[in-house]
């Protein structure tokens, strides 16, 4: 026991700094949220999240980054399914293929789609290259979503894989042999064994994607107000900080429900995206 | 056979599309990087003179060098601590256990705005100075949960009783940890750590709110030339580095590491061996090119300083030069977005500038809140050269003169496509009135800028753009939602580039971006031109000027630079770099006489009847304007 607890130690020096800087900086945006400019306690920052403004704009976010987490899915899903059979994704470079983009900067890449999605941009030239109809989906939502799914991608699919990888041949090669066909094998072993990454990757695409605000303002054309456009108007444009913080721990809110829901379901902590 | 061949062509055929998807963007910015024209839509041609152009940019090989640095540096500390950290936690009691990893969720978690805010908030509430070190901090502390998340689950797959075994067999505990878990975990530690090096590299939000004086990464340099259009030498260094990572993960990768069906072991063997060379010889030489100059650049200290804020793209680097040569001081220099964002730098002093280029409306808050230091003219002989014209328009922001020194001035009007205004039978625009005929729909760029968007509002209804008046705000407001069906995006310096790309016949636009215009209109020989307006109601005359802050640590060096930028032979180069109209008579008489006569730069006095400069209209006036702006942003 004595072992065990000189090996809690460790933990010491990490704790030290997680209370300096994640815990210290919370509570200090708790605080700007819960006061006003004069320093008074106040919850009109947090109730003002009631205005016909940010709650359209609250929704509109749920909106969007629950569609972008659904398409993220569906299209995870069979992806993770395909190169776990066809073994395509042993050793480290599966990985490399989808964390490579990232090494490219993120607003350049977000800039990108926007030269390819716009009027006179790259796939339009191709259609008409092609005598094929245009399309005109820049500065609509769909852009948005299209931007979401592009970058969070990646924390989608790496969770689901890992945990994919991680399944015995031999439990699907039962299932066969007891007769489940194609469909049964995927209700009864693949989604039960693959919900810890599932979840992981739930939460790492619609927590980033709640709270984005560059995506809607390269891709839609700024027209689109999002709660993350909100606040990081309050911050940079508004300047009112305590505006911003209490919008910002309505935002907590939907974290706190995201870390419950893989404490329930990813107890162990497989469903990592690496 | 057949049926399963079917099936595999399918999955092949998935695979191929959102490989596709994941890599479109990043060919279109390889494509990019050897176009000879500045557009992004347009094909100019095959070159590489942006690769020479990256290599020779000293702005972006400090930020390439910095990027780097605090990548590696993160994601090594990140790891370290991180690794430490989880055999602890590992052995916390199930309840201490739970808390600890639900606050190292919280990083990952949190959004990256809210993340970097309180970063930057506690900075200010310890005393520490943003500079190199708060980045750093700050993406250790965004690092360590992800290094955390992927060794736990390893540690808890290792058998702990062979840990006790080692022990038991006279292994120290260091020892028993190196021989018999750590071999077990390396591969979680290992992607930990790649984890931490990209998301490091990969952040701009947490860096943009931590960052110091000087210090840029390249996120934070993109940033900066996003508005305005990014230099296809970006582009060039993005490719470089796509292409070195993935000459890396080909040659690791595709290097056998597992003995061959042949089974000569001793040939893997070797190939494993280079294999393992090659990363470390890599990685090696970046450490040291990285820490070697880094080394260099900061170790050579300034006693004779100047802290320079200025707008991104604002000045001909060579000018900076030229004024450490003449003068000896080392100009440390910084860039901001907009008045907004600069603001509460200087308030809450987190670094200090000693010399600033705000616009009007701001420099009046500044003075009227306190932050800014009178100027002494005795130091600025050059403030002859200054058009008495523009201290006077001064007098609006800056009432005796006390504190500013004009740098750039310029007005807002309308841009229009000429060609496109004929094809479709539009009429010319002629006044912000016009902005409101339906027949434009889907053809306007507005400016997202709240002060911009109602100045065109009120001065169309025909109100001051300084209203105060709650009705007139709401007739304004109504106006602006009336509005925005026609609207195809609102941009703020982004309007030049989609004008030129011709993604719409009409958009908002400073008259400062009209050389520039003209000059790449006729660089790509498009078949259109773009012509300028100042509409009939009158429009924003806006002032950028230098400032000195209140809390500067070396005035007397804010003022020689003041000095030297009203020098003629100066302000001209700056004008040629920047483009925006110059108040300086002694440069404005050194321009050819085409340049002196384009309207849209200096325009006729005539043309400005019913222009106005912002006022600074106080935090509760301000406070109406951003919800109204709210209101119109969220219909």
């Amino acid at each position: 026991m004595g072992m065990k607890s000189a090996k809690r130690l460790l933990a010491g020096p990490y704790i030290i700094w997680m209370i300096g800087f994640t815990v210290i900086p919370l509570l200090l945006i708790v605080f700007y949220g819960l006061t006003d400019r004069s320093g008074a306690f106040t919850l009109a920052n947090v109730l003002s999240i009631g205005t016909p403004e940010h709650s359209k704009a609250l929704f509109l976010s749920l909106g969007l980054s629950l569609i972008s987490t659904l398409i993220c899915l569906l299209l995870s899903f069979p992806l993770a399914m395909t190169l776990r059979k066809r073994g395509i994704g042993q050793g480290s470079f599966m990985v490399f293929i989808f964390i490579l983009p990232m090494w490219m900067n993120f607003l350049l890449r977000t800039l990108a789609w926007q030269t390819l999605l716009e009027k006179n941009g790259v796939i339009n030239g191709i259609l008409n290259v092609l005598h094929l109809p245009g399309i005109a989906i820049i500065n609509t939502p769909a852009a948005i979503i299209l931007g979401m799914v592009y970058n969070f991608l990646p924390f989608m699919v790496l969770p689901i894989y890992n945990v994919m990888a991680k399944i015995d041949d031999n439990t699907i090669n039962a299932a066969k042999d007891l007769g489940a066909n194609e469909f049964q094998t995927l209700i009864h072993i693949w989604i039960p064994l693959s919900l810890p990454g599932i979840i992981s990757g739930i939460n790492m695409v619609f927590v980033p994607a709640l709270t984005t605000f560059v995506i809607s303002n390269l891709l839609g054309g700024s027209k689109i107000l999002l709660i993350g456009n909100v606040i990081e108007q309050e911050f940079t444009k508004g300047s009112n900080w305590h505006l911003g913080s209490g919008l910002s721990l309505v935002l907590m809110i939907f974290i706190l429900l995201s870390m419950a829901l893989i404490a329930k379901y990813d107890k162990d902590g497989e469903g990592t995206a690496f | 056979m057949k049926r399963y061949s079917l099936k595999q062509f399918f999955q092949d055929f998935y695979l191929v599309l959102i490989l596709i998807f994941l890599y479109a963007p990043i060919m279109t910015m390889m494509v990019l990087s050897f176009n000879n024209t500045k557009s992004r839509t347009l094909w100019g041609g095959f070159t590489l003179k942006w690769y020479a152009e990256m290599f020779q940019n000293q702005a972006i090989m400090n930020a390439l060098n910095n990027t780097l640095l605090i990548a590696f540096v993160s994601a090594l500390v990140a790891t370290i601590i991180g690794t430490i950290a989880s055999i602890g936690i590992n052995s916390l009691n199930r309840l201490p256990r739970a808390i600890v990893m639900g606050v190292n969720n919280i990083p990952m978690l949190n959004s990256d705005i809210v993340t970097g805010i309180s970063l930057m908030l506690a900075f200010i509430a310890f005393g520490i100075s943003l500079g190199f070190k708060t980045v750093l901090i700050s993406h250790i502390t965004f690092n360590i949960p992800y290094v955390i998340l992927s060794v736990m689950p390893k540690l808890k797959q290792t058998n702990r009783y062979t840990y006790e075994a080692a022990m038991d067999l006279g292994a120290g505990p260091l020892q028993a940890f190196f021989k018999v878990v750590f071999p077990d975990i390396v591969p979680g530690v290992l992607s930990g750590f790649l984890m931490a090096f990209t998301m490091s590299l990969d952040d701009f939000i947490v860096t943009h709110f931590t960052r110091g004086a000087g210090i840029d990464t390249l996120s934070t340099l993109i940033y900066s030339e996003v508005r305005r259009g990014i230099k296809p030498s970006m582009y060039a260094l993005s490719t470089l580095i796509f292409l070195t990572v993935l000459v890396l993960l080909l040659i690791t990768n595709f290097a056998p590491d597992k003995p061959a069906s042949d089974g000569n072991s001793q040939k893997s063997e070797t190939a494993g061996r280079i294999k393992k060379a090659v990363l470390a010889i890599a990685s090696i030489a970046i450490i040291l090119v990285v820490g070697i100059s880094t080394y260099s650049r900061y170790s050579v200290t300034h006693s004779n300083e100047l802290y320079v804020y200025n707008w991104g793209e604002y000045i001909d680097e060579s000018v900076i030069e030229e004024f450490e040569e003449e003068t000896g001081i080392k100009v440390i220099y910084d860039l901001f977005e907009t008045n907004e964002e600069m603001y509460p730098v200087i308030e809450a002093g987190a670094v200090n500038y000693d010399v600033v280029c705000p616009s009007d409306y701001m420099i009046q808050k500044m003075a009227e809140n306190g932050l800014l230091a009178e100027i002494n003219f005795d130091n600025i002989p050059n403030i002859d050269q200054i058009d008495p014209l523009y201290m006077e328009m001064s007098k609006s922001f800056d009432p005796e003169n006390r504190y500013s020194v004009p740098y750039t001035w310029g007005t807002v009007g309308i841009l229009y496509n000429t060609k496109m205004m004929e094809e479709k039978g539009l009429p010319i625009p002629t006044k912000w009135e016009d902005l409101w005929n339906p027949v434009y729909e889907g053809e306007i760029l507005m400016q997202d800028s709240v002060r911009d968007a109602f100045m065109v509002a009120l001065k169309s209804l025909g109100y001051s753009m300084n209203s105060e008046n709650e009705t007139e705000l709401q007739e304004a407001k109504q106006k602006l939602i009336d509005q925005k069906p026609l609207v195809q995006a609102y941009v703020i310096d982004q309007v030049r580039d989609k004008m030129i790309g011709g993604e719409a016949a009409i958009g908002v636009i400073y008259s400062g971006e009209m050389l520039y215009i003209q000059e790449e209109v006729a660089a790509q020989n498009l078949d259109y031109s773009l012509e300028y307006v100042i509409p009939e109601e009158g429009t924003n005359l806006w002032i950028d000027s230098w400032v000195i802050p209140a809390n500067a640590k070396n005035k007397e060096n804010a003022e020689k630079w003041i000095d030297f930028l009203c020098r003629p032979d100066i302000a001209l180069k700056n004008f040629e770099y920047i483009t925006y109209s110059t108040p300086n008579k002694g440069a404005f008489e050194l321009l050819d006489e085409e340049l002196q006569n384009n309207e849209a730069i200096f325009p006729d006095p005539d043309d400005l009847t019913g222009s106005e400069v912002y006022h600074y209209l106080g935090d509760d006036v301000d406070g109406i304007y951003n919800s109204l702006w709210k209101e119109v942003k969220s219909q």
